[in-house]
C-alpha cells in the first residue's frame, strides 16, 4: 500500500514535467520557424514602413488632413475636453423637408406608437428567457427530490417559450414598422444616427441572428433533449447563452437611445471622433440597461402573473384552478423579486441624468415634467399595493397561516402611512384661500414629506414590508424544528427592527446635510433594505430544515381578490412602462440629441398631461389586445394536443397503452 | 348576543367620539400646544379609546363595522385633527389613500371579504328591508346634492400645476457677459462647503475675507430682499401674504438647498420675467435683479442666504459629471 502511494507521489513530478514539456513543445518546435517568419515579417514591416513615410511625407507636403476636435462629454484624466479625430460629418441643420409626416397623425406620435409597442414586445420576449432558464433550472434541481415538480416546472417553462416564440416573431414585425417609420419620416435625422452607430448598427443584425439561431436550438431541441441529464444540462445552457445575447442586443439598441439622450463620442458640431466605445457608452449607458433589464423581468413576470390569472379565474376543474393558481403564483415571485431592486436602479438612472445636465434633472423632478412624476408616484404605490395584496391573499390559503395573518393589518398600516409621505408633493396644488390658510407655500407638518429625504425612508419601509410579508408567507405552513428556532427568530426580528429603525433615523439625519452628502444616505438605507431580503431570507429558509408541516399549500384555493391582483399589477406595470419610458425620452425637449441636433419639426413641442396619459392608454390598451392574440395563437396548438390526447370514454384503450 | 354587541360597539363609538370631540378636544387645542396637550395626542387618545373599549369588553364588531370605523377614524384626522388645514387636491390624495388602505384590510383574505359584504348583500337582496329603502333614497339624493355642488358658480381663483424649479437654460446673458450655467461657480466661495464656518471668531485672512463677502451680501438682501423673503429668510416677507405664489422660503430644505448656485444666479438675475413658459413668466413677482444689482452683488447675496440657512449648495462628484478617462499608466 506504502509502495503504491510512493509510486503515485513519484510519478506527481513526473506529470508537471510531462505537462510542461508538453506546453513548452509548440514554442521549442516553432522557434527556427519563427525566426524565418520574424525575418520576413521584419522585412515586410520596413517595405511598408517606407510607403507609408512617403505617403505620409507627400501628405504632409500637401497640407495637414488630420482635424482634432473636443468630446462633448468625455473627459481626459487632466479634466480637459478629450480630444478626437474628427471622422464624421457635422450633425445636419435640419429643415422642413428632412421631415415628412401623414395627415391623420402627427409624425411625433406615430413614432412614439410604434417604438413603444416595440419595446413592450423586445421587452417581454427578452424577459420571458431569463425566467425560462430560472425555472428550467430548478426543475432540473428538484428533480432527484420531487420529479413531479420537476416535470411541471419543466412543463411551465415550455409552454412560456411556446408563447415567446410567436411573441419573438411580432417583435421583429414590429422592429420593421419602427425602422420604415423612423426613416420615412425622419430621414435627415436617421441619416446622421445612421452614420454615427454604423458599425452598432450591423452588429445589432448580426447579433440578431444569433439570437434567431440559439431561440430555435433551443426551443425546438427542448423534447429531444429533455430525458438525458447531461443534455438537459446542455439545454439549460443555451437558456443562459440565449440571454446573454439578448442582453447584448438590448444594451446595443438602448445605446441609440442613450446618446440621443446624452451624447458622447462626437464633438459640439456633432462630428464622429473616431471612438465607437464612447458613442455606444455614453453617461447613461449602463443605468437605463440595469434598469430596463429589471423592468423586462418585472414586465415579463406581470404579463404571465395575468395569463395565468384569466385562466385561474376561467378555469372549469380543480386541476386546472391548482395550475395555474401556481403558475401565477412562479409569475409574481419573479416579477417581485424584479420589482423590489427596480426603485434603486431607477434612482441611479435619476442620478447620472441629473449629473450629465442640471438642466435635465430639473425638468424632469422639479420642472414641467415633475407631475408626470407624481403619477408615477402613485402607480409605484399600485405595484406595492397589488403585491401586497397578493401577498395576503396568497397567504390565507396556505394551512397555518393563522399565526400571521393577524400582523397583516399592521403592515397595511405600515404601507399606507409610508406611501402618504411617499405621495406628499412638495408643491401642492391648492387655491388662494388654501395658501393663505396654511400660512405659506409648505405646510408646517406634512411639508416635511415633500423631499427626497422622506421619499427615500417611505420606499425602503415599502420595500421592507414587502420583504416581511414575503417571508411570512414562505413559513406559513412550516412549523419549525430546527434547535436554533428561538435564536433564529430573534436573528429575524433584529434584523427587521435595525433596519426600519436605521431608515427612519438617516432619513430624519438627512434633513440636516447638504444635499450632496444626503444623497449618500441613500447607500445605507438601500443596504439595510437589502440586508432584510438576503439576509433575513436566508436565515429564514435556513430555518426551514427538518420543518414539519402544518399542511401542502392549497393551489386553486386563491381568492378572487388575489387573481385580480395580479390583472392590476399588470396593467401597472405596462402603463408605468410607457409612462416612464414617454418622460425619459421627451426630456429632451427641443433636440433629437441633445445640444447637438435640434428638433426642427413642427412636433418639437411637449405634450400636455392629458395629451400624454391618452397615448399611453392607446399603447397600453393596444399591446394587451396584441398580448390576447399572442397568447390565443400560443393556445391553438395546446387544445389541439389536448384534444388529439382525449380518448373518448366508450372507446377500449389497446393494452399497450395502457399503463 | 352578537347584535346586542355590535349594538354596544355602535353606541360607545358614537357616544364616546361625541364625548372627545366636544369636550376634551377644545382641552388639547390651547393657543400654545405644548409635548402633551396638542391635537395628535388627543387624535392617539382617542384610536386608543375605540380599541380599548372593544378589547375590554370583548365586542368583536362585525367586519363592515370595523371597515368604517377605521376609513372614518382617517378622515377625521384629516378633517379635523391636522392643523392647518390641507389643501383639497391633497385630502383628495389623502383619502383615496386611506380608502386603499381599508379595502386591502377588508380584502386580506376571503372570509375577511365576505364578511365585509355580508352587510351589503343583505340590504340589497332586501333582508336588511328598512336599510334598503334608507340606501336607496339617500344615493340618489346625495348624487344630486353633487351634481348640485359641482355645477354651482364659484368665484375662486383657478388652481394652476405651477412649476416651482422650472429647468434653467444652457446659458444666461448678465450684464452683457454670457455665463455658461453648467459648471459656474460663485466667485466668492472659498470653500465649497464652508467647512470653517464653526470656527468663527478665529478666522485667518481667507475666512475673514469670506465673512465680509456675506456681511455685504447679507446688507444687499436686507436692503432689497426681505421684504418679501423675510428677515428670516422663511419667505414671510411684510409683502409676502398678497403674492401668489408666496415668495420663497430658503429655509425649507427642498428650495436652495437642492439647488446649484448658479441655478439661483439665474433666477435672482432674471427674476419673475424671465422664466420659461413651462413656469408661466406672471407666476412670480420678484423683479429682474440684474436692472438693479451688479454681478458681484447677486453673488454675494446668494452667498449670504446659503451661510444664513445653513444650507450648501448642490454640488456633483467631478467623476459623474463627465465622462473622465482614467489616468493611464
Amino acid at each position: 500500500m506504502l509502495g503504491k502511494k510512493a509510486r503515485s507521489l513519484a510519478a506527481f513530478p513526473l506529470g508537471v514535467m510531462l505537462a510542461f514539456a508538453f506546453y513548452m513543445l509548440p514554442g521549442v518546435v516553432g522557434m527556427a520557424h519563427a525566426k524565418q517568419v520574424f525575418a520576413e515579417s521584419a522585412f515586410a514591416e520596413e517595405a511598408f514602413a517606407k510607403e507609408a513615410g512617403a505617403e505620409e511625407q507627400k501628405a504632409a507636403e500637401e497640407g495637414p488632413k488630420v482635424e482634432w476636435s473636443n468630446d462633448v462629454f468625455y473627459k481626459d484624466w487632466e479634466g480637459n475636453p478629450l480630444k478626437g479625430i474628427v471622422s464624421g460629418a457635422p450633425a445636419p441643420e435640419l429643415t422642413d423637408t428632412d421631415y415628412n409626416h401623414y395627415d391623420f397623425a402627427p409624425s411625433r406620435i406615430v413614432i412614439w406608437i410604434s417604438n413603444q409597442q416595440h419595446l413592450y414586445m423586445g421587452s417581454f420576449v427578452l424577459a420571458v428567457p431569463i425566467f425560462v432558464m430560472v425555472i428550467e433550472f430548478i426543475g432540473i434541481r428538484c428533480k432527484e427530490r420531487d420529479p413531479i415538480l420537476s416535470r411541471k416546472y419543466d412543463k411551465l417553462a415550455h409552454d412560456l417559450m411556446k408563447v415567446s416564440m410567436s411573441a419573438y416573431s411580432w417583435t421583429a414585425i414590429l422592429g420593421g414598422i419602427l425602422l420604415f417609420t423612423f426613416i420615412t419620416l425622419f430621414p435627415g435625422f436617421f441619416k446622421y444616427l445612421a452614420s454615427v452607430f454604423r458599425p452598432v448598427m450591423h452588429v445589432y443584425a448580426l447579433m440578431f441572428l444569433a439570437e434567431s439561431g440559439i431561440l430555435y436550438v433551443y426551443y425546438y431541441g427542448w423534447d429531444k433533449m429533455e430525458h438525458d441529464p447531461f443534455l438537459k444540462w446542455i439545454h439549460c445552457s443555451l437558456s443562459v447563452l440565449l440571454n446573454l445575447v439578448g442582453t447584448v442586443l438590448m444594451y446595443l439598441a438602448n445605446s441609440w437611445a442613450t446618446f440621443m439622450q446624452a451624447p458622447g463620442g462626437i464633438d459640439e458640431k456633432g462630428r464622429f471622433l473616431g471612438n465607437i466605445w464612447h458613442v455606444i457608452h455614453s453617461t447613461l449607458w449602463n443605468p437605463v440597461g440595469v434598469h430596463r433589464i429589471l423592468g423586462n423581468i418585472v414586465f415579463g413576470g406581470g404579463i404571465v402573473g395575468a395569463y395565468a390569472a384569466y385562466h385561474f379565474l376561467n378555469a372549469e376543474t380543480k386541476e386546472e384552478k391548482a395550475h395555474y393558481d401556481w403558475v401565477g403564483y412562479v409569475a409574481m415571485f419573479i416579477a417581485v423579486a424584479g420589482l423590489i431592486p427596480l426603485p434603486f436602479a431607477g434612482y441611479w438612472l435619476m442620478k447620472e441624468v441629473y449629473a450629465f445636465r442640471q438642466q435635465m434633472g430639473i425638468t424632469l423632478m422639479g420642472g414641467i415634467m415633475a407631475w408626470l412624476f407624481i403619477i408615477q408616484a402613485v402607480m409605484v404605490g399600485l405595484l406595492f399595493f397589488g403585491a401586497n395584496s397578493y401577498l395576503h391573499n396568497s397567504m390565507s390559503r396556505v394551512k397555518g397561516s393563522h399565526r400571521y395573518m393577524k400582523y397583516v393589518k399592521y403592515m397595511i398600516l405600515l404601507l399606507i402611512l409610508s406611501f402618504t409621505m411617499w405621495m406628499t408633493p412638495h408643491t401642492i396644488v391648492m387655491t388662494p384661500a388654501e395658501l393663505k390658510e396654511m400660512g405659506g407655500a409648505q405646510h408646517p407638518v406634512v411639508g416635511v414629506f415633500g423631499v427626497m429625504s422622506a421619499k427615500n425612508t417611505a420606499v425602503n419601509l415599502m420595500i421592507t414590508c414587502t420583504v416581511l410579508c414575503f417571508l411570512l408567507y414562505q413559513r406559513a405552513n412550516k412549523k419549525i424544528t430546527v434547535p436554533w428556532a428561538t435564536v433564529g427568530n430573534c436573528w429575524l426580528s433584529a434584523i427587521f427592527v435595525w433596519a426600519a429603525a436605521n431608515i427612519v433615523y438617516l432619513g430624519v439625519y438627512g434633513y440636516w446635510l447638504p444635499a450632496n452628502q444626503r444623497v449618500g444616505l441613500s447607500v445605507p438605507q438601500v443596504s439595510s433594505t437589502l440586508t432584510t431580503l438576503f439576509v433575513g431570507t436566508a436565515i429564514n429558509s435556513s430555518m426551514f430544515k427538518d420543518a414539519d408541516s402544518y399542511g401542502e399549500i392549497e393551489w386553486g384555493n386563491q381568492s378572487k381578490v388575489g387573481a385580480y391582483a395580479m390583472f392590476l399589477l399588470a396593467v401597472a406595470f405596462t402603463w408605468m412602462m410607457g409612462l416612464m419610458g414617454y418622460i425619459r425620452s421627451s426630456v429632451r425637449l427641443f433636440w433629437h440629441v441633445t445640444e447637438v441636433v435640434r428638433d426642427n419639426s413642427p412636433d418639437a413641442y411637449t405634450l400636455t398631461i392629458g395629451e400624454a396619459g391618452k397615448i399611453l392608454t392607446f399603447n397600453a390598451l393596444f399591446v394587451w389586445v396584441q398580448f390576447i392574440i399572442l397568447f390565443w395563437i400560443g393556445g391553438l396548438s395546446g387544445k389541439k394536443a389536448k384534444a388529439h390526447d382525449e380518448v373518448p370514454e366508450a372507446v377500449p384503450v389497446p393494452a399497450q397503452q395502457q399503463q | 348576543m352578537n347584535n346586542n354587541k355590535t349594538l354596544t360597539s355602535v353606541i360607545l363609538l358614537l357616544v364616546g367620539c361625541g364625548v372627545f370631540h366636544y369636550l376634551i378636544f377644545p382641552i388639547f387645542t390651547p393657543k400654545e400646544p405644548g409635548w402633551f396637550l396638542n391635537r395628535y395626542v388627543y387624535f392617539l387618545l382617542m384610536v386608543a379609546y375605540i380599541i380599548g373599549y372593544n378589547i375590554i369588553l370583548n365586542l368583536k364588531p362585525p367586519m363592515f363595522f370595523k371597515a368604517t370605523t377605521v376609513w372614518g377614524v382617517g378622515y377625521y384626522f384629516y378633517d379635523a385633527v391636522l392643523h392647518p388645514h390641507i389643501p383639497w387636491t391633497l385630502r383628495i390624495t389623502y383619502m383615496m389613500l386611506w380608502s386603499i388602505g381599508t379595502f386591502l384590510y377588508i380584502t386580506q383574505d376571503p372570509v375577511t371579504f365576505k364578511e365585509f359584504r355580508k352587510p351589503i348583500v343583505k340590504t340589497i337582496v332586501g333582508d336588511y328591508r328598512m336599510a334598503r329603502i334608507v340606501v336607496f333614497i339617500a344615493l340618489p339624493v346625495l348624487v344630486g346634492f353633487a351634481t348640485y355642488q359641482s355645477l354651482l358658480p364659484k368665484f375662486e381663483e383657478p388652481v394652476e400645476l405651477r412649476t416651482v424649479h422650472p429647468a434653467p437654460p444652457a446659458t444666461t446673458k448678465v450684464h452683457g457677459k454670457s455665463y455658461t450655467l453648467e459648471g459656474l461657480q460663485n466667485p466668492f466661495r472659498i470653500d465649497e462647503q464652508d467647512k470653517y464656518k464653526d470656527s468663527f471668531p478665529f478666522l485667518d485672512a481667507d475666512k475673514q475675507e469670506y465673512v465680509k463677502y456675506i456681511t455685504e451680501g447679507g446688507t444687499i438682501f436686507f436692503q432689497n430682499c426681505h421684504y418679501c423673503h423675510g428677515d428670516q429668510l422663511n419667505g414671510l416677507g411684510m409683502f409676502s401674504h398678497v403674492f401668489n405664489p408666496t415668495p420663497a422660503n430658503f429655509v425649507d430644505p427642498g428650495t436652495i438647498a437642492m439647488l446649484r448656485e448658479s441655478f439661483l444666479f439665474w433666477r435672482v438675475a432674471k427674476g419673475g420675467p424671465g422664466l420659461p413658459n413651462e413656469s408661466t413668466p406672471w407666476s412670480s413677482a420678484m423683479p429682474p435683479w440684474e436692472e438693479h444689482l451688479k454681478t458681484e452683488e447677486i453673488w454675494k447675496v446668494i452667498l449670504f442666504e446659503y451661510w444664513y440657512t445653513g444650507w450648501h449648495p448642490r454640488t456633483f462628484d467631478e467623476e459623474s459629471s463627465s465622462g473622465s478617462e482614467k489616468k493611464k499608466e
